[in-house]
């Protein structure tokens, strides 16, 4: 395509502030990490992996760390058979009332957080599961079930219903037919929600905050806890925990589904 | 094998198939399920008011905790700051989300391609906490802006803390939403269009704003509407860029439950959260029609 200069120029700049604005909080964050002073300051006193070490004698964090991978960990487990057999039904059968599911269904997207949130720790309050550890991932599941949906449905659109009826013409049963050719049809939906799930799990920070007490903090409270107080350079050492894993689940995402999937129009 | 499909058409009889389907759907729907009953949670306790000498609830539903959100100053400069607020990063994030997602699109190059697919990944998997944590790092008062500033004999500038800080991490926070609901509305677009609009000799901005911004009008709409109802309802960036002057009314409601412990006061609070952020989409939707949310997509 040729674009006009003007136009190209327009864009261009328009783009790279967008660049700039995305990565500088990650850039800085993985160069404050390295920093050997024991401020963050620029230009830096030297590179040294010192804080990093510092993580190795900071319990608070690394329990924090393995609370937040439970959490995440409780997430996926439950929204993945959830968001699965509800994605297929979806799209394989004419629902009565579909619509209003579906809307019904977006609600976790269409409340916000903050009341989700906040319903969530009067419910459990109630029924006195508030101060432990797994409500917090069922909490997560409910508020980003609909992009595990979303997923599995958006793959579940291209599965041919002959197939299936092949499968049974030739003796399956409806559970065989569902295990071997259904689930592998759509199991790069189910990968993608998964994946999405784990993560914004890991990284969900208003909810976790409402429904944690002090003593199940998950990582994210814990930074936002101690941001509070003094900023040092260990805080961005873990930090840069969350940026590897993000960086690992990108990496994942692009091998299996390849990130243009995002891209597509419906 | 045998024996699951034996069990299986006990609980599914082939014929009379029509609850299957439901049965499917039935953990998610049992799970938004505790949304709702949370939601009418919300809602009775917002019609319960805090005794303050004996700080006990009272037995009786009454309104008297909408009237005061209604009328106390404090809480009604917080609504406005949140959609005023909600607003100008909607359309700054519009700006900028909309050519990032065309070039992404248009472009030829596959390298380009998948480095903007990661820049736009690489924050929206951080988390929020993590990347306030760095234009903590960024602005501060020791913060590296400053530091450079300093090298050139500047002052520190006051960078933080305040209003647009906290809507220049809105929109940060909230790019990587837009740009994903805009790219399949442009994908969608066919580059011959824009080759005949140029070839009967319309100029770039005349081929922008009457051909491709139209026609991607419903993506628009939807990032737009996501955009909008996530910042109005936003809590972290409020809570570490505005350092606690800035609140919008997730702070406030927040403030209600864990400091004031007033909950029918925060409740009610929630409760015309709610209502606001449904009646700007409902607004919006009279204005300029539904567009397709891209939640849509689960109807294929």
């Amino acid at each position: 395509m040729n674009q006009p200069v003007a136009q190209k120029l327009f864009f261009w700049i328009l783009i790279v502030i967008s660049i700039i604005t995305l990565s500088a909080p990650t850039l800085v964050v993985l160069g404050a990490s390295l920093t050997s002073g024991n401020i963050i300051v620029f230009p830096p006193d030297g590179l040294s992996l010192k804080w990093y070490k510092a993580l190795v004698e900071k319990q608070e964090l690394q329990d924090a760390f393995i609370r937040s991978i439970w959490v995440a960990i409780i997430c996926v487990l439950i929204s993945l058979p959830a968001g699965t057999l509800a994605g297929i039904a979806l799209v394989k059968y004419r629902l009565r009332k579909g619509a209003l599911i579906q809307t019904y269904l977006l609600l976790p997207f269409t409340i916000p957080l903050i009341g989700s949130g906040i319903g969530l720790m009067l419910v459990f309050g109630e029924v006195g599961i508030l101060g432990s550890l797994w409500p917090v991932g069922v909490a997560t599941a409910v508020i980003n079930l609909p992009f595990m949906i979303w997923a599995v449905s958006s793959s579940a659109t291209g599965l041919d219903p002959d197939l299936e009826l092949a499968a049974q013409s030739c003796g399956a049963g409806p559970v065989q037919t569902f295990f071997y050719v259904t689930l592998p049809s759509v199991m790069p939906g189910i990968i993608t929600g998964s994946l999405l799930m784990f993560i914004l799990s890991l990284n969900e920070f208003l909810v976790s905050l409402l429904l944690v007490d002090a003593r199940i903090v998950t990582l994210p409270v814990q930074v936002y806890n101690s941001i509070r107080s003094i900023i040092t350079p260990d805080l961005a050492a873990v930090s840069v925990v969350f940026i590897a894993v993000a960086m690992l689940a990108i990496a994942i995402l692009d091998k299996i589904v390849g990130l243009e999937i995002f891209l597509k129009s419906k | 094998m045998d024996i699951l499909e034996a069990a299986f058409s006990k609980i599914w009889p082939k014929k009379g198939g029509f609850w299957g389907p439901y049965l499917m759907l039935s953990p998610a729907i049992l799970l938004v399920g505790l949304l709702v009953l949370g939601l009418a949670y919300i809602g009775d306790t917002s019609l319960r008011t805090l005794d303050t000498s004996t700080f006990l609830f009272s037995e009786e539903w009454s309104l008297a905790n909408y009237e005061r959100a209604l009328t106390e100053p404090f809480i009604r400069s917080v609504i406005w700051r949140s959609i005023l607020g909600a607003t100008i990063v909607t359309m700054t994030t519009l700006l900028l989300a909309f050519p990032y997602t065309y070039i992404m699109v248009r472009t030829r190059s596959a390298f380009l391609r998948k480095f903007l697919l990661i820049a736009l990944f690489l924050p929206f998997f951080i988390g929020q906490v993590v990347r306030a944590y760095g234009w903590l790092i960024i602005l501060g008062k020791q913060g590296i802006v400053n530091d450079i500033l300093g090298l050139i004999g500047i002052e520190p500038l006051r960078m933080l803390f305040n209003y647009p800080s906290v809507l220049f991490g809105l929109v940060q926070y909230m790019f990587p939403f837009a740009v994903l609901m805009l790219a399949p509305a442009l994908t969608a677009i066919p580059e011959e269009i824009e080759a005949a609009a140029e070839s009967l000799g319309a100029s770039w901005q005349e081929t922008m704003l009457y051909v491709i911004l139209p026609m991607a009008k419903s993506g628009l709409i939807g990032a737009g509407l996501v955009v909008l109802t996530l910042s109005l309802t936003d809590f972290a960036m409020p809570a570490i860029l505005g350092g606690g002057t800035q609140d919008f009314v997730a702070n406030a409601i927040y403030d209600q439950f864990f400091r004031t412990s007033d909950q029918g006061f925060g409740s009610s609070l929630a409760v015309l959260l709610i209502a606001i952020g449904s009646l700007l989409v409902w607004i919006i939707f009279m204005l300029v029609g539904a567009g397709t949310l891209a939640l849509g997509a689960k109807d294929k």
